[in-house]
């Protein structure tokens, strides 16, 4: 699960690499970017759950 | 944001278009840089090294296989990785060139090729470039003559330089190979700008030896690359280790003492291969890099006075630009001098320009999206507008 968050964040990272310097996106970058963001707040609540408990 | 005591984490490439002659092919793929968080741990590749105990046998994960890949993409017999393309220059310098044996360069060689040559004893014979800064296969024979007049015999290597790091030119690396061999020299084929950036076919090109550079072309960690060489070379630049201690009779199995056993054992290499499938394909898709190449040179060459050096049209997108006619115009009034331009830059997203110089500079827009190619390309212009330049 940490490395599942950690890639979700590699991806988002890219994103930003791709659409430097003005990080405006294109409806289908915005669209990865929101599955992204989703995958990793799924994640990291999973990450709450599983530690925290 | 640090990453240890006194680190700030770089963000160059999340907030810049970074147009870095040497850093545009080595950016990580998202595949690399999650290899790089799985893989960071010093021998992180050496959990299932096995029997005979030599980075290139180990199977989990699939380096063996890598390297049979390495090989057939570049179309050669054999390949190893190596910490970076010097690496690979000294294996063979160090296989081939005894003392005082003459050695072909070129007036453009990269200096790791020259210290190859030197650590190995050998004596500099360059090829000269034509005044288009091209290495042609008639400069080398006329070099090759003069090295056998001048040492009673002819050069024992060649370095040539598919693409050379000052103009980003390609050389005819196939018509020097074949001159070369009609005297029986080897030639290695410097691969560190064009491996893992364009298609590289070492038979084509007849060389005896292909070398890359993972850092630099091949979206991977520093320092990595690839040597790779024939059936024939094999046997002499991968020979296995003979020695043995004289107290405990010790061997040490297939070991290859050019390479120093083992060479990238961990984050690197894996990095590298993470990167490879992309790689593999990226290099299918050339034409669409100098179509962005063009896009930011023909803006260039709109504000009057700036010339490209590089030949033209380019045939790589690493650049070499002379703008003396025009920013240096600027800098010679301006308030910050020459460091008005690469600040400009920086105001505008663009980095990777060494800072002050608005002379003879050069640029790499290998990497980049369409989009970001016209971002630059506006960006040149808008700063030669506002400083007062002509634009045509």
């Amino acid at each position: 699960m940490v490395f599942a968050a950690m890639y979700s964040l590699t991806d988002l990272r890219v994103l930003l690499r791709e659409t430097a310097p003005s990080h405006e996106m294109d409806a289908g970058q915005r669209g990865e970017a929101q599955r992204l963001l989703e995958n990793l707040e799924r994640q990291v609540g999973s990450l709450k759950q599983e530690m925290l408990k | 944001m640090r990453c240890g005591s006194g680190i700030e984490a770089r963000q160059v490439d999340e907030l810049f278009i970074n147009i870095d002659p040497i850093q545009a092919g080595g950016r990580l793929t998202a595949d690399a840089m999650k290899a790089v968080i799985a893989y960071g741990d010093g021998y992180s590749v050496c959990d299932n090294c096995r029997k005979p105990n030599r980075l290139d046998y180990i199977a989990k994960p699939p380096i063996a296989e890598f390297h049979k890949d390495l090989a057939t993409w570049l179309n050669m017999d054999s390949a190893r990785v190596v910490p970076g393309a010097r690496r690979g220059f000294q294996a063979v310098a160090h296989t081939c060139v005894k003392k005082g044996d003459p050695v072909l360069l070129t007036s453009l060689s990269h200096y790791t090729e020259f210290l190859a040559v030197e650590e190995a004893g050998g004596v500099a014979c360059e090829i000269p470039a034509n005044d288009g800064h091209i290495v042609t296969a008639d400069a080398a024979a006329a070099t090759i003559e003069n090295a056998k007049r001048r040492y009673g015999r002819a050069p024992v290597l060649a370095f040539i330089d598919h693409v050379d790091y000052q103009y980003g030119n390609v050389h005819d690396v196939q018509g020097i190979a074949k001159v070369a061999h009609q005297y029986d020299i080897p030639v290695l084929c410097n691969g560190a700008y064009t491996v893992g950036i364009m298609p590289v076919d070492g038979k084509d090109l007849s060389a005896d030896f292909v070398v890359g550079s993972g850092h630099k072309s091949m979206a991977a960690p520093a320092p990595s690359g690839v040597l790779a060489t024939t059936a024939e070379r094999e046997k002499e630049v991968f020979r296995t280790t003979t020695i043995s201690g004289d107290l405990t009779g010790r061997k040490f199995g297939i070991k290859e003492p050019e390479l120093m056993g083992c060479t990238l054992m961990g984050v690197t290499l894996m990095g590298m291969m993470a990167s490879f499938l992309h790689v593999k394909e990226r290099v299918k898709h050339f034409e669409n890099e100098l179509a962005n190449n063009r896009i930011v040179t023909e803006s260039l060459l709109s504000i009057h006075g700036t010339k490209v050096l590089s030949e033209y049209p380019r045939k790589h997108p690493l650049t070499r630009v002379d703008t003396t006619g025009s920013f240096d115009t600027v800098a010679q009034t301006h308030k910050k001098r020459g460091f008005f331009f690469s600040g400009s830059l920086v105001e505008n997203g663009v980095h990777g320009i060494i800072p002050g110089a608005t002379r003879i500079w050069k640029f790499n827009t290998y990497g980049m999206t369409t989009v970001q190619a016209h971002h630059l390309a506006k960006v040149f212009v808008t700063i030669a507008e506002e400083n007062g330049l002509k634009i045509s």
